[in-house]
């Protein structure tokens, strides 16, 4: 098993990493980099709390290689707030408390993040929808569908 | 009825908390303050035990048995050895302590020693350099098991033909009993009864971080960052295990991914194990449990099954309850003695009852543990009870929520342990809020009739909930406070925050007692280096640990007002301290700073630290004959919850529910909202969805593909809830346990409403559409 | 991958979806010739890999140990939807959720639209593709029910062969396909579906987001009262997703009457084998194909009558 040399963003960062190919990018993201603000949960694609952003689009990092992101950009909860600032989606979450024990918020935020970029103004069937590949086991999650569509009204 | 006691020596405890309550004007408590975690949450930084960087980590598994129930002949390393990564296995014999974890029969080891009882039970640990070679690792090890014959229903192990624990002679591990007035007698004399059996499974806590631990050898003894509910007591099981006193063994919370109560009971046992293999290794070790371990080896909600009699006469007052409760412990007792206390002291539901008859059985068998898990032995219990109370009405002929108002207990009703409620109980006016809100007399008038292959059905279901430890287990907490000279305050508690929001609350506690803003005070909680203060369980986080906080606190604030005064030349309690500012009452006008008031009494020889210990005043229980003291207090909720039933499939929609809540002073809504919410969702999982499949005693469905959780497509609207704000004496500002609440009623509140929108009689939980539509077609037959 | 052959402690000590276990080379192939010439060389020592989100947990849990994986993601020849007078062809590696968004899928397939906004998660749906979902050849492939009414076929090429294989054809067992092991699926054709024929599909799970219990894509084409031309198939109901020709014969020429109804009911529930699993059991599952069966061909009828 050979490994293979990868070059990628993340977070706005280009990286050269050599990895072994039966990793995933969860394991790059966590184990080689750092960052922690990724979480798992199952690592078979149910909970939805490896989510990041790959070319701009939300994937589940524990199904896919991590040889594969060679030549991609990644954005993980680590790289939305710019320079401290922090992004709606963040603040609404702190002002809506739309999380307990908040091991899968980063998830949430990631997924929330890229559906209002996508979608401004979104129903709240398209923010189920968007959301629905993400587990919560706290809140029950009204106060996440909340704090997203109140980003959204603010906006208008 | 056995009286409570009073130590005399808590009589300035008694005062203030009498103060506090008696104001019922505050600034910080009772608001909306934002979590104290949210930011670094949101934003990734929020370190869980997983996402330490530690110089010289290495990395542990449990290597579980594939077999139920045997005797282990031999543990190798095997192959092992041979891999580079490999650091060491672990094995009972590596313990320099006692292998012994049970909480409160000593039947649980650390890591399996001769045999084993449940199939995933951990029999050695496997320790590597590297975490991506665990896997490969623990596969290599060799253990050798004799297979013995195992048992797996309750009901047979009863019958003592395969022993789970020989050297206890039984597989019943103990009895519970509460019995009041005549049963038999009662029975002769009542126009209606009706009996069924209730059956209820296990529930998976299925919190999305699983268990883990972090021990560091250092400093001589063993530091252990540690996801638990109660530091204190990983650090008495851990001390036990390696041998070490305790105050060797320190316990530090990390951001921790959900517990409810399952990491109470986990807590200690991975702590312990990896203890057992940081000893080994000498260097940290990190042993995380993957989601497939989490579901073969830890404990879960307990399955019951229960036997449920009783009878009301025509006038709609219910004269008798008798019950019998098997409650299947799985391999170790763990908290079931507890679990089926409670359970059996539940058992009548929120009634007033003259004759009962409850008895539980904790019985072992070859699964896993039974275990602490939010409602704690009183879902179960309260799922028989409030169906029961639904059967009950329709025999009778009674509108269900009249039926309950009759019989409903209020200020001065005898429990069935025949203690009198002294204070604190709103459910009877949470019942009556709640129908008028959900239009319940309408739709009961309206609903229960098929439209295109579908009906629609509302119900209700009340739970009550103990606070605090059961009879007279004493109970404490404790909590210290020291302000810096800077005027910055630290407070120091035991009580874990695990998502639920406690540590926010805790600090609006110790706000509103020392007057000053919420940003000025830290706390650092769910460590050892806090006063003992008892568990995070039995929703008594907040309650329980809100009175240490406010005891020391307050002793504190009396500290200032005493050094104040002098300034102000008045009286100490003439002084008032808010927002930040000291000032006399009557000339708010001439003021001055928190920072100067500090200031003062350091320069001034005033000590500003205090401990805050409370002493839970208890009466007595008599196990003989049944009867005395049960708990201090009792929280109470009411749920109504309408549903749409899919005649053709069996399906299930909950269109909305109505919650409704007694938990006395509600500190921060916002925060209790949300616990409403998740307590409710799961309480639907429980009811609707989620089953542990077990085949010959081997768990099926070990991910989130097969064990099903709520997903964010499965939740109802749920209305604003209502706060019946029932103060209690001994709570901070009056607060009681809110935590475990929505989750009681919500099984029988959804098989009440299916029984009314279908007319089946749901007598099993998970209560999935494959049973409800079994049910449809057998009532159809019939 | 056999260094793990000697297992002391069972199944349950393997079984793990942290990390995967499986040792494998990793070929990116830059052209689908390069692709088939590795196929050709490695034959079943290979895995090819387009979305991943089927054969990373399978590598996890040990039921596949290539020796080799290849990667179809940088052939950017495979990366098409292409639409013309006679239908749709989709290529290998196009992402679920791009089909999903493709106008003309929604306006002409609404059956296949249906099933993919259905399935799994968006994330999923994002890394996903339509000839994965199918290669896959589970039960419960939510694709295949649509894919089967719409009379699909793929094209299958090995480096020294093209083929066409209808379908209906393709599933063999679960997880078991016609397909040989040097060759590739690269394209699937969606022909259009009969002017003015309606199709439509549903599925029962247990929880919001979940793998179907059953499923279910029936396409009608009506003259006037009459059932001109009808499709029906079901997935997770037997160990391949099926085409139910004798309820399709059945209805051929008549009436969708009351009876008719329940005698269609009845031949799909003799004609499938459900299982009895962790998710459902097998008369469940033979009673909800029932109901299924009759809500789709109702929301047909529906459509017809609001035509």
């Amino acid at each position: 098993m050979e490994k293979k040399k990868i070059i990628f963003k993340i977070n706005g960062v280009e990286k050269t990493v050599e990895v072994e190919p039966n990793k995933t990018l969860l394991w790059l993201i966590r184990e080689v980099l750092k960052l922690k603000g990724t979480k798992k949960a199952c690592e078979r694609g149910d909970c939805g709390l490896c989510t990041v952003l790959l070319n701009g689009e939300p994937v589940k990092s524990c199904l896919v290689l991590a040889v594969e992101v060679d030549g991609s950009e990644i954005v993980t909860v680590e790289g939305l707030s710019r320079d401290g600032e922090l992004t709606p989606i963040q603040k609404a979450f702190i002002e809506h408390g739309a999380l307990q024990c908040g091991f899968c918020t980063p998830a949430f935020v990631i997924v929330g993040h890229w559906l209002l970029n996508r979608n401004p103004n979104p129903s709240r069937e398209e923010v189920v929808e968007a959301l629905n590949g993400v587990l919560c086991r706290c809140t029950g999650y009204r106060p996440i569908i909340e704090a997203i569509l109140d980003v959204a009204k603010k906006r208008k | 009825m056995s009286s409570i006691t009073y130590l005399e020596s808590q009589k300035d405890e008694y005062r203030i908390l009498d103060q506090w309550l008696k104001a019922r004007e505050y600034v910080y408590v009772g608001k909306d303050v934002k979590r104290i975690d949210a930011l670094d949450k949101v934003t990734g930084r929020a370190r869980y035990v997983e996402d330490f960087l530690v110089e010289g980590l290495t990395y542990a598994r449990i290597v579980k048995s594939d077999i139920p129930h045997g005797v282990i002949e031999w543990i190798r390393p095997g192959r092992a050895v041979e891999h580079p990564d490999f650091i060491a296995l672990v094995t009972c014999e590596d313990i320099p302590g006692l292998n012994q974890v049970g909480y409160y029969i000593p039947d649980q080891p650390a890591l399996a020693e001769k045999k084993v009882r449940f199939h995933g039970e951990p029999v050695a640990l496997i320790v590597s350099s590297k975490p991506d070679s665990l896997e490969e690792l623990r596969n290599l090890v060799e253990v050798e098991i004799k297979p013995l014959k195992a048992v797996y229903d309750p009901l047979e192990a009863l019958k003592d033909k395969v022993l789970v624990h020989e050297e206890h002679g039984s597989n019943i591990v103990l009895r519970t009993k509460v019995k009041k007035g005549d049963v038999s007698k009662a029975l002769e004399n009542t126009d209606y009864v009706v009996e069924n059996v209730y059956k209820t499974g296990y529930q998976e806590h299925a919190y999305l971080e699983p268990e883990g631990a972090l021990a560091i050898p250092m400093d001589g003894g063993m530091t252990i960052i540690l996801p638990a509910q109660y530091p204190h007591l990983a650090q008495s099981i851990i001390a036990r295990v390696l041998g070490y006193p305790q105050s060797k063994i320190r316990i530090i919370q990390p951001v921790i991914g959900g517990g409810f109560g399952g990491k109470d009971d986990m807590g200690p046992i991975i702590g312990a194990q990896a203890a057992i293999a940081a000893y080994k290794v000498r260097r940290p070790v990190l042993l995380v449990y993957t989601r497939e371990d989490s579901f073969t080896s830890h404990c879960k909600r307990d399955p019951a099954y229960i036997r449920y009699k009783s009878g009301a006469n025509r006038d709609g007052k219910l004269t008798f309850v008798d019950v019998e409760i098997i409650f299947d412990a799985g391999a170790y007792a763990n908290r079931g003695p507890f679990t089926l206390w409670r359970a059996t002291a539940h058992a009548t539901g929120p009634y007033e009852v003259p004759n009962v008859d409850v008895r539980g059985i904790l019985v072992y068998t070859n699964k896993v543990y039974q275990g602490s898990f939010r409602g704690f032995g009183n879902p179960q219990v309260q799922f028989a009870a409030e169906r029961q109370m639904d059967e009950l009405a329709d025999k009778i002929g009674i509108d269900p929520l009249e039926f309950r108002l009759k019989n409903i207990l209020r200020i001065g009703s005898r429990i069935s342990t025949d203690q009198v409620l002294e204070d604190s109980v709103g459910v009877g006016e949470a019942l009556v809020r709640v129908a008028e809100k959900c239009g319940w007399f309408e739709k009961r008038k309206k609903y229960g009739k098929i439209v295109d292959g579908k009906a629609r059905g509302i119900g209700l279901a009340c739970a009550w909930h103990g606070i605090s430890t059961s009879r007279g287990v004493p109970d404490w907490c404790n909590a210290y406070i020291n302000v810096s000279k800077d005027g910055s305050v630290s407070i120091y508690t035991g009580i874990v925050e695990i998502g639920q929001g406690t540590h926010t609350g805790l600090i609006q506690i110790a706000a509103e007692a020392l007057g000053i803003p919420v940003e000025k005070i830290n706390l650092i909680g769910g460590t050892t280096d806090a006063p003992d203060t008892g568990a995070t369980h039995g929703s008594r986080g907040l309650s329980f640990g809100g009175v240490a906080i406010l005891l020391a606190a307050s002793k504190i604030r009396e500290k200032v007002q005493k050094v104040a005064s002098r300034i102000f030349e008045c009286k100490p309690e003439d002084v008032e301290i808010r927002d930040g500012w000291v000032f006399e009452k009557i000339k708010p006008e001439k003021r001055i700073s928190w920072e100067e008031a500090v200031k003062r009494c350091y320069a001034e020889g005033e000590e500003l630290s205090a401990t805050g210990y409370f002493f839970m005043p208890k009466g007595k229980f008599d196990e003989e004959k049944g009867q005395g003291f049960a708990y201090i207090v009792f929280s109470y909720m009411v749920s109504a919850v309408e549903v749409e039933v899919d005649l053709e499939t069996g399906l299930t929609r909950i269109l909305k529910v109505w919650p409704a809540i007694c938990a006395g002073k509600i500190v921060n809504p916002k925060l209790a909202v949300t616990q409403i919410h998740g307590a409710t969702v799961q309480g639907i999982g429980y009811t609707l969805m989620e089953e542990v499949v077990i085949e010959d005693g081997k768990i099926v469905n070990t991910n989130y593909t097969d064990y099903l959780i709520p997903t964010i497509s499965d939740i109802p609207e749920i209305d604003e809830p209502i706060f019946v704000e029932d103060y209690f004496k001994f709570g901070p500002m009056g607060a009681k346990g809110l935590a475990e609440m929505a989750l009681i009623p919500i099984p029988a509140a959804i098989t009440n409403a299916i029984k009314h929108a279908v007319g089946v009689k749901p007598s099993e939980i998970p209560y999935t559409p494959e049973k409800l539509y079994r049910d449809l077609l057998r009532r159809m037959r019939e | 991958m056999s260094q793990n052959k000697n297992i002391n402690l069972g199944y349950i000590n393997l079984f793990n979806t942290h990390i995967i276990p499986v040792k494998f080379n990793y070929h990116a192939p830059q052209t689908l010739e390069e692709a088939l010439n590795l196929l050709n060389k490695l034959k079943d020592k290979a895995r090819v890999i387009a979305g991943g989100t089927d054969l990373i947990v399978d590598m996890k849990l040990r039921r596949k140990e290539p020796e080799h994986v290849v990667s179809l993601n940088k052939i950017r020849e495979l990366d098409y939807i292409t639409v013309d007078s006679l239908g749709v062809k989709i290529g290998a590696i196009v992402k679920l959720r791009k089909i999903e968004k493709e106008k003309i899928i929604r306006e002409r397939f609404p059956a296949l639209y249906e099933a993919l906004k259905s399935m799994a998660s968006i994330q999923v749906r994002n890394m996903g593709t339509m000839v994965g979902n199918i290669c896959n050849a589970s039960p419960a492939a939510d694709t295949a029910p649509p894919l089967l009414i719409y009379n699909a076929t793929l094209t299958a090429k090995s480096l020294n062969n093209e083929r066409k294989i209808p379908i209906e054809e393709f599933f063999k067992a679960p997880g078991k396909t016609a397909l040989k092991e040097d060759e590739l699926v690269t394209e699937i054709f969606i022909p259009y579906p009969p002017q003015d024929s309606h199709s439509t599909f549903l599925k029962i799970t247990r929880v919001g987001m979940d793998l179907s219990k059953v499923s279910i894509a029936v396409l009608t084409k009506f003259n006037g009262s009459i059932i001109e031309d009808i499709r029906i198939a079901l997935g997770a109901v037997a160990p391949t997703p099926l085409r139910i020709r004798r309820a399709e014969e059945f209805l051929k020429n008549k009436p969708l009457t009351e009876e008719n109804l329940k005698i269609v009911q009845e031949i799909v529930a003799k004609e499938i084998k459900p299982i009895t699993d962790v998710r459902s059991t097998e008369w469940y599952r033979r009673e909800v194909a029932k109901v299924l069966v009759k809500d789709a061909l109702m929301k047909c009828l529906e459509e017809e009558g609001g035509r």
